[in-house]
């Protein structure tokens, strides 16, 4: 490794138990989580009181970190129940927290030890207003997503402060905190965690005199995903303190896929800068895992014409997801799969895992639990036994060859 | 007695409106976004001049996201602001809260973060760090606007009138749809229209979406001012400005004639195409059970 270079943490979301295992096991270096307060993301299944003990200690036991949003812009109902909700967290020794609404800075600094990152909702894009939440006991800017190569290495030249920026994932069409659509078209609060993506619907376009302007398709916010795979060691070299992965909904296959990769490449740079090379490979599996195109964003220039979708847009469910290694027997070569997506014999497919390099083969033969030779995998969470020769582990993930 | 502050869409409007209203929000070329019209430092300074000789107040908005490229010039244009008579400086990026106390230049703060701008505590917290008042989100209910007023001693703004800006990108999203499709159109503004529905959009330095229908509190404003809210924001925004001066006249008329009068009147203008926002509308956030 090149010791000139920071090794940037690689920080995944979870939106439960299993996916904080599954990033944290595939290679995260931390994770964020929401509580059953106060978070963004109100409809994920986040964590209880409980919950979060858990995921503390396995995160620690790793020796790994994890860190809980509070992001959320407050009304005065909520504002009363949060020193108490503060507490409880630093209690339970989460490593930070992550806040949008400056009057929880105050709160975290006067009544607790927590560290507190500041959350993209503030789309802090400059060094003067980075300086005043650093002033305040910010640890950690979460940069605006608007945000330049130019602006990182500004920011980082003018203010010793971590940096934490976004590489992966979906984008909200406007500035961060900026749009409350969904309050007005569906009465679901955007800032407070109910988004309900009106960016994604579609519109008809008019003009000054309210006459229809058609193009082939009509009118949506919908921005391509965001995907910095090309740009891992610019932004390593930038000194980018921690690297994010959107998605607190997303699946575990999905988070395990994205870690997966991401963690590859994070360490294939690191480990050999001169030699690095970048893999075709590793952005064809990215993109087969959440369907959508996806674009450096506001990173490298300007928005054009090719960096949205104009609707009309087939968005197909991942099948690529076939099944989850539960068990691996030395002996008989056999592995136990539970399936998530259809497979049969003969299929070429791929398994990954935290522990190995992917192993590609086709699928010869496949036993259902009785032992009885089947061709077919079609079942939800069906239990199969397929050969493979070489050595796979629990949690690792089987997908279709492409 | 609350004040009735106006958005202008034209200087013309500002001279038509002086003996309407008690000041304006006028913002700045470059930096100022969602308002109908930004003016230069010296058009400001002319608009005081006037404004002031008549006993009127004058806001600047300068509520863009600032980019590191627009440091530079944001402080020198906030030294040459902090050198006029002005009544508030309305701002979005806290970059401005950091050069104002880091040059001492001892501008009157009004915290306007459009959308967040929803509890008493984060309003005595700006007010703690340098902040003087308030502009307040227009998603709050009537009842969080009145435990806002009764927490706090920030002097506070709302909306009142006017269509209300729900969405800003720098996203060129209307221009790259033009784009794509290879259609021209020269509007000046463009409107969305889903299910009968229709959503003025502007592409300026930024894209804004504004809400279908007008926001009229014609009938909450005598209680409102009351609880001394301190400024009612009237924003002109899309509005035939003869048809804004009828407004401004009935609302000025509201504290002393009859008021169901007024209230049908301003209605029948309106072509009943407005309402009162969020102010009996709880928004939910939460939409299923954990687990």
């Amino acid at each position: 490794m090149d010791k000139n270079l920071k090794r940037p943490e690689l920080l995944a979301p979870a939106g439960d138990m299993e996916r904080l295992k599954i990033a944290l096991l595939y290679g995260a270096d931390a994770v964020y989580v929401g509580g059953d307060l106060f978070s963004l993301r109100a409809n994920a299944i986040n964590f209880s009181k409980e919950e979060l003990k858990e995921a503390v200690s396995f995160t620690h036991n790793l020796k790994k970190k994890i860190y809980v949003t509070v992001n959320i812009s407050l009304h005065n109902k909520e504002a009363e129940k949060i020193i108490d909700y503060l507490k409880e967290l630093d209690k339970l020794k989460v490593d930070a927290i992550i806040v949008s609404d400056p009057f929880i800075i105050d709160l975290a600094v006067e009544h607790t030890s927590l560290p507190v990152h500041l959350s993209t909702q503030q789309s802090t894009l400059n060094y003067e207003a980075i300086e005043f939440f650093k002033n305040q006991g910010v640890s950690r800017i979460v940069l605006a997503r608007e945000s330049s190569r130019e602006d990182i290495a500004l920011i980082k030249n003018k203010i010793d402060i971590e940096l934490e920026y976004f590489i992966h994932g979906a984008m909200c069409a406007s500035y961060s905190g900026r749009c409350v659509l969904s309050n007005f078209l569906t009465d679901r609060d955007s800032n407070r965690g109910g988004c309900s993506q009106i960016c994604r619907w579609d519109f008809k376009l008019l003009d000054e005199n309210l006459k229809n302007i058609q193009g082939d398709k009509d009118f949506t916010f919908c921005t391509k995903d965001l995907s910095m795979l090309k740009y891992i060691p610019n932004l390593i070299n930038l000194g980018v303190d921690s690297f994010k992965i959107e998605g607190r909904m997303r699946s575990t296959y999905y988070v395990a896929t994205i870690v997966n990769i991401y963690r590859k490449a994070i360490d294939e740079y690191l480990s050999d800068p001169s030699h690095y090379s970048y893999n075709v490979e590793y952005e064809k599996i990215l993109r087969n895992c959440a369907n959508r195109d996806s674009i450096p964003q506001f990173f490298d220039g300007n928005y054009g014409v090719n960096c949205q979708y104009y609707n009309g847009r087939v968005e197909v469910s991942n099948q690529d997801f076939l099944g989850v290694v539960l068990d691996y027997d030395i002996v008989s070569h056999l592995a136990t799969i539970e399936q998530r997506n259809y497979f049969k014999k003969g299929d070429l497919v791929e398994i990954f895992g935290p522990s190995i390099s992917s192993i590609t083969f086709s699928i010869s033969k496949i036993y259902d639990e009785d032992n009885n030779v089947i061709e077919i995998v079609r079942h939800p969470k069906q239990i199969v036994k397929i050969r493979i020769f070489e050595t796979v582990h629990p949690n690792d993930m089987m997908r279709i060859k492409r | 007695m609350s004040k009735f502050i106006v958005i202008p869409s034209s200087k013309e409007q500002i001279l038509n409106l002086l003996d309407l209203c008690d000041g304006f929000i006028l913002g700045l070329n470059n930096f100022s976004v969602n308002l109908p019209i930004t003016f230069s430092l010296e058009e400001i300074k002319d608009i005081i001049k006037l404004c002031k000789s008549l006993q009127k107040q004058i806001f600047i908005s300068l509520n863009k996201n600032m980019h590191n490229a627009d440091i530079d010039e944001l402080t020198s244009n906030l030294v040459e602001l902090s050198k006029l008579d002005l009544d508030g400086l309305i701002f979005y990026d806290i970059a401005i809260v950091n050069l104002n106390k880091k040059l001492n230049l001892n501008l009157k703060l009004f915290w306007h973060q459009e959308h967040l701008v929803t509890n008493y505590y984060t309003i005595n917290y700006w007010c703690k760090n340098g902040v003087y008042g308030s502009f307040l989100s227009s998603e709050l209910t009537k009842k969080e606007i009145l435990d806002i007023k009764d927490n706090t001693n920030c002097p506070l703004m709302m909306n009142v009138f006017g269509f209300i800006p729900m969405f800003t990108s720098k996203r060129p999203l209307v221009k790259n749809y033009l784009s794509k499709f290879n259609l021209q159109d020269n509007s000046k503004i463009n409107y969305l229209e889903k299910e009968n529905n229709i959503y003025p959009i502007t592409s300026t330095n930024v894209v804004t979406v504004y809400s279908n229908n007008i926001l009229n509190l014609a009938q909450e404003i005598n209680e409102l001012s009351e609880k001394n809210i301190a400024y009612f924001v009237f924003n002109s925004f899309n509005i035939e400005s003869s048809l804004f001066k009828s407004i401004m006249l009935l609302f000025y008329k509201l504290t002393n004639e009859n008021q169901k009068e007024i209230f049908d009147k301003i209605n029948m203008l309106l072509n009943y195409k407005s309402d009162t926002g969020f102010l009996y509308k709880n928004t939910v956030y939460k939409v299923k059970k954990n687990g």
